[in-house]
């Protein structure tokens, strides 16, 4: 879609936004600016309709000063705003400086960690760690879910995530472990990270990726294949809280849903091989089947605990 | 979420920027039907980047975001000769004053906006001066107007476009496609 398209869609968000937003246009709204092409052009005709507040000044002839005064509130209310969102994600950054810790996460839920070496670390849903971070070694070890790490090197003390029979050794990088019992994924996108087998009287020599490579282990077999620098984005999006889809069937985007949400989604018949992009936001399974509804056509019951889509 | 933070920090140290960001993509890439799209791609990298770390220097980092941008346009066309990449222009892009400055100054600003508002079209500028000078609401202006809702929604859209479009720099372009803006019946039908 080219900037002009992207804009006239932005204009016309940003003037139903100003005529008055249902709940269900607002989800609608927050489903599309997931998208960061489509949020830069919605935020920067919103600058701009916000700026030409200044036209009010035209209205009458009062002094300025009078005017700015009027719309004081709506600035320190937007202060307040500002800060209460400061303070509630500073809350999730938790410092922590013993050595052993665990952390965990409910489903839908994520957490950003800072650890005593300056390394951080973000969690995914339905996500368990624990950490060893002491003078001599730094360790976490993934007991289940899916973690990003952002290490501060340290050629001396090298950076360990164990995942199930794997041991992934960061060599100066930023990169995220999944693991699903014994499957591991890990995705490197910047710097290398060196994987090996935990078990050392099985014949697998260690496998180093770079950056924009991903490792797929199963069992003893490991597999290291290139990925392009935007699936590499798309499989991180959960770090902002979203969910990016690019020709994937619906089967797979209804297995990532189900991973953040109690909510499950079923689809069923031939709709699971339908193709689907799109950004959504993860913890809303409801825009999504709405979305699938509108977008396809399909049939979508919501049994309340669970949502059945098919054709 | 943390994402209203960093739309508050696009919206006040990013978009100040945009007309040293258009006039420097204007120098440098001759195709001004592109101009559009290398600048909101460079936004979405710009705020993408902010989501892992807000950079420090905003206008260093933007500009040089978008000459990447354009370098690599270039190697996809490979028909480019290496001195047109050493062409760019960087110039001016030290970051030797805080962004803010980069709006102009209030009097000048208040101007600024006034010529935009004039420029519009007649019903337009009617339905922007009534909503933002007036301080009606969209339903107040269809009310006032004697025209639908739906009119005044597509009047605000055009409106905002054609402000930003005054005030960003781009010359050209939208004007003539701005009359076809009959597209309004549907923001919703996205995905």
């Amino acid at each position: 879609m080219s900037a002009d398209q992207t804009e006239i869609l932005a204009a016309a968000w940003l003037s139903r936004e100003d005529r008055g937003l249902t709940p269900e246009d607002q989800l609608a709204l927050d489903a599309w600016l997931g998208d960061s092409l489509n949020r830069v052009a919605y935020l920067r005709l919103k600058s701009v309709w916000v700026r030409a507040d200044r036209l009010a000044v035209l209205k009458s002839p009062l002094p300025l000063a009078a005017k700015r005064a009027a719309r004081r509130p709506v600035v320190l209310a937007a202060i307040a705003a500002a800060l209460t969102v400061m303070l509630a994600t500073g809350g999730y950054l938790t410092w922590r400086l013993q050595a052993e810790q665990s952390f965990a996460t409910d489903i839908g839920a994520t957490q950003q960690v800072q650890l005593a070496d300056g390394t951080r670390m973000e969690l995914n849903t339905n996500t368990r760690v624990h950490t060893d971070v002491t003078a001599a070694r730094r360790a976490v070890t993934l007991d289940s879910g899916e973690a990003y790490f952002d290490v501060v090197h340290d050629a001396r003390r090298p950076f360990i995530v164990y995942a199930g029979n794997r041991r992934i050794t960061d060599l100066g990088t930023k990169f995220s472990v999944f693991r699903d019992g014994d499957d591991v994924r890990v995705l490197v996108r910047e710097g290398q990270v060196r994987v090996d087998m935990l078990d050392k009287t099985a014949m697998s020599a260690p496998v180093v990726a770079q950056a924009g490579h991903a490792v797929i282990t199963k069992g003893g077999e490991t597999l290291l294949l290139a990925k392009p620098d935007h699936d590499i984005a798309n499989a991180l999006s959960w770090r902002s809280g979203m969910l990016v889809f690019s020709q994937q069937t619906l089967a797979e985007a209804a297995e990532q849903f189900n991973r953040y949400n109690a909510k499950q989604i079923f689809v069923e018949g031939d709709a699971r091989k339908i193709r689907i992009g799109g950004s959504f936001k993860a913890d809303n399974v409801d825009v999504f089947a709405l979305l699938l509804r509108r977008g396809f056509g399909l049939s979508v019951n919501d049994e309340g605990e669970r949502i059945v889509v098919s054709r | 979420m943390a994402e209203n933070l960093i739309d508050a920090w696009f919206m006040r140290e990013v978009m100040p920027l945009e007309p040293m960001l258009t006039r420097f993509l204007q120098r440098n890439w001759r195709a001004e039907a592109e101009i559009a799209d290398l600048r909101q791609e460079a936004y979405a990298r710009i705020y993408e980047a902010a989501q892992r770390e807000r950079p420090l220097q905003v206008k260093p980092f933007l500009f040089q975001v978008a000459r990447n941008l354009m370098i690599d346009r270039l190697r996809k066309q490979s028909v480019v000769s290496l001195e047109t990449m050493a062409d760019f222009d960087l110039l001016n892009v030290s970051d030797d004053k805080p962004s803010s400055e980069a709006y102009v100054a209030a009097r000048q600003e208040l101007r600024l906006l006034q010529t935009a508002l004039d420029d519009l079209p007649p019903r337009c500028r009617e339905v922007v001066l009534m909503r933002k000078v007036e301080g009606l609401s969209q339903k107040e202006v269809a009310k006032r107007m004697g025209i639908t809702i739906e009119t005044v929604e597509n009047q605000v859209a055009k409106g905002v476009r054609l402000l930003a479009q005054a005030l960003g720099g781009r010359r050209g372009a939208v004007t003539s496609e701005a009359r076809r803006y009959n597209y309004f019946r549907k923001p919703r039908d996205v995905g």
